[in-house]
């Protein structure tokens, strides 16, 4: 081959490719409102992903695959999870449980956190052909981190924002003067429980935990699932 | 170094090896976070560092790509430079721009898009930077009587890797269609522009170094790039199987993808029957070890390791996981980052009037660098295969498999010290050299 030869077969054969990448990306563009459901993009889920973006919330998760490996991937994680999880998770992400990874707290306004919430709405829709895919089989596997639903986020959040901490441990964080709780569930059943919460004397009257009357029924249910979980 | 003018190369080399060493500090710390516990996670979580890590990346290989230019073109189209103080402009911008840059992403300031975190404003000041470098090469060429294949594809190279840069700048609504175009960036620079002007600066130092008439070299690199084109362009449709395109995207990315290590073979080959068949001796011993170290991990990283998982039965499984950052890391260190050192141990003595330097630390960086990569990459492989296991096929939650992919992340960890080490050593030699007397 001729040096001639070798330079029109890399002009060619760069218009010819160029050429059908176009064709393919034009063609791509008319099935973008139907597979991406671009009727529901609403201003909201727009707002949303500006929220997505001015976090950076990228920097460590992935979405639709892209991104970063360092958190789990955010695809499905509406339909997965559900609304009422995801408000209490983006609320509190601190897990207690150090032996965790650890999303640091965002102090999302209750606003962006509702427009997040639409946009990755929104992005569970998208057909990615069916990505990711359902998993062969599912294992189950000793001593894994508890199951977190919507319930025992919240109780988490109870826990925390009560400053339980300060007494009890979790995983060997937290204060000395209260037992440890990291393996509450096993030793306590859930009435013991939200009785020793809601009146700690009517249990042990020796007790130096004060009494918390002031949360409501569903919170010393949420703290209770939560406290249950832990095994 | 004929040119007076091609001394403006020294300090973008300079650069370049400053912030290659403090990429690799941020990959450390990076994977520091993975394994312990983050006591600094208020100050500098995970994401912000990671946008660093990548951002210093491009800028430290863009540097070594405009000294590469600078010190080429000139020798090429046998002329000076056409302006020397453009040139010290666009490199005091980047630099300023850069360092606003990863300042401001410790404050926040983020546009939040994967590898493309700079905010709007600066993503500008790129592209100010970029024409003005694109004016300047450009002049300088025009200035040539005999128009060589090899500035033309450099400057094909560069002018492409503006043209896509634009791409980086809108915001989309559309989450699809945002990483639709995200990838006519990060994909069309890594398998296309920055393929052209890689491959053409290897190929003016193989045509320096072994004497092959330049015809032969010419016309190999064409037919190189040609494959690179054919298969590279269409091939960013591997990028496009699960982000809400359509299916035919699986046929034609994973056709075209799975070609792309053709050329990267082809460039093997072609290196070292050039070298075989060279016409003078080789004195630059250190220089064509990165030359042959180069073609083959390149080969290894891009092309073995690329088209292991480009086919969509595999990338179903292994997409969106430690599987990409083995790719990414042997990929970018073989196919830019080893020719860049090339470049710079190349060009930068001569530009320094040296006829002879010691090459011995330069071999230490070698063997360093490349086993400290390689294992890197045999770390993030075997963290990404046990993940690809437990966590897409046996379905067990991220964060528990994240436990069993320790033992993996402590490799890399280690190999990452290592590494570490060898880019200290490169960066002690570029000073070394660069502030050399000339003999």
């Amino acid at each position: 081959m001729e040096k001639k030869t070798a330079r029109n077969f890399f002009i060619w054969g760069t218009v010819i490719c160029t050429a059908i990448f176009i064709w393919l990306t034009i063609d791509t563009h008319k099935t973008i409102p139907e597979r991406t459901n671009t009727d529901k993009l609403t201003d909201e889920v727009v707002a949303g992903k500006r929220v997505w973006h001015k976090y950076n919330c990228n920097g460590c998760h992935t979405i639709l695959g892209i991104g970063v490996y360092y958190s789990p991937d955010v695809t499905k994680v509406y339909s997965k999870r559900g609304d009422i999880w995801l408000k209490e998770y983006l609320k509190n992400p601190e897990s207690p449980d150090p032996k965790r990874r650890k999303m640091p707290n965002q102090n999302l306004s209750a606003d962006e956190i509702t427009k997040a919430i639409a946009f990755l709405q929104w992005v569970s829709e998208i057909d990615t052909n069916d990505w990711p895919p359902t998993p062969i089989t599912v294992a189950k596997v000793t001593g894994a981190p508890l199951e977190e639903t919507a319930m025992i986020l919240k109780g988490k959040t109870v826990y925390t924002q009560n400053r339980c901490d300060l007494c009890h441990r979790i995983g060997g964080q937290g204060g000395v003067i209260g037992p440890d709780l990291s393996k509450v569930g096993t030793a306590k059943v859930p009435q013991w429980l939200s009785q020793i919460i809601k009146n700690p004397i009517s249990v042990n009257p020796n007790t130096q935990m004060p009494a918390y009357p002031h949360l409501a029924d569903d919170e010393v249910q949420a703290l209770v699932s939560f406290l249950s979980g832990l095994k | 170094m004929t040119y007076e003018s091609q001394k403006v190369a020294i300090k973008f080399f300079v650069i370049s090896a400053i912030f290659f060493g403090l990429q690799t500090l941020l990959g450390l710390l990076l994977i520091i976070k993975y394994i312990w516990p983050d006591p600094i996670i208020s100050i500098l979580p995970f994401n912000t560092a990671r946008a660093i890590h990548t951002n210093l990346l491009v800028v430290w290989m863009l540097y070594g790509f405009m000294g590469g230019t600078y010190y080429v073109i000139p020798e090429e189209a046998k002329t000076e430079i056409y302006s020397r103080k453009l040139a010290d402009l666009h490199f005091w911008l980047l630099l300023i721009g850069g360092l606003v840059g990863v300042v401001g992403f410790l404050f926040g300031w983020t546009a939040g898009r994967p590898l493309l975190e700079l905010p709007v404003e600066l993503k500008w000041a790129v592209v100010v930077v970029a024409l003005i470098f694109i004016f300047n090469v450009s002049m300088t060429i025009f200035r040539t009587k005999k128009w060589t294949a090899i500035q033309g594809l450099l400057l094909g190279g560069i002018v492409m890797l503006a043209a896509m840069w634009l791409f980086a700048i809108p915001f989309f609504k559309n989450l699809t269609l945002d990483y639709y175009y995200w990838w006519w960036v990060i994909h069309l620079w890594v398998e296309g522009a920055w393929e052209l002007i890689a491959a053409s600066l290897m190929a003016f130092i193989l045509l320096k170094i072994t004497g092959v008439e330049r015809a032969i070299v010419e016309k190999w690199l064409y037919i190189e790039l040609a494959l690179v084109m054919i298969t590279g362009v269409i091939g960013t449709g591997h990028h496009y199987y699960w982000i809400g395109t359509p299916e035919y995207w699986l046929w034609w990315g994973g056709i075209f993808s799975a070609m792309e290590p053709l050329p990267i073979l082809l460039m093997v080959i072609d290196t070292l029957r050039h070298v075989k068949e060279r016409k003078i001796e080789i004195k630059e011993r250190l220089v064509l070890y990165w030359v042959v170290g180069g073609a083959i991990f390149h080969f290894i990283g891009a092309g073995v390791l690329g088209v292991a998982h480009t086919l969509p039965v595999v990338n179903r499984w292994t997409h969106g996981s430690q599987v990409t950052t083995s790719h990414g890391h042997t990929a970018f260190f073989g196919a830019y980052a080893m020719l860049i050192l090339m470049v710079v141990y190349y060009a930068l003595p001569k530009l320094k009037g040296l006829k002879q330097f010691n090459e011995a630390r330069g071999f230490w960086v070698f063997w360093i660098t490349v086993l400290g990569m390689a294992l890197m990459g045999v770390g993030f492989g075997g963290a990404g295969i046990i993940q690809t296991y437990l966590q897409r096929i046996l379905g067990i939650e991220f964060l528990t498999v994240q436990e069993f992919m320790k033992p993996w992340f402590m490799l890399v960890f280690f190999a990452g010290i290592g590494f570490t080490v060898g880019v200290v050593l490169y960066i002690i030699d570029v000073l070394k050299i660069a502030t050399a007397k000339p003999e």
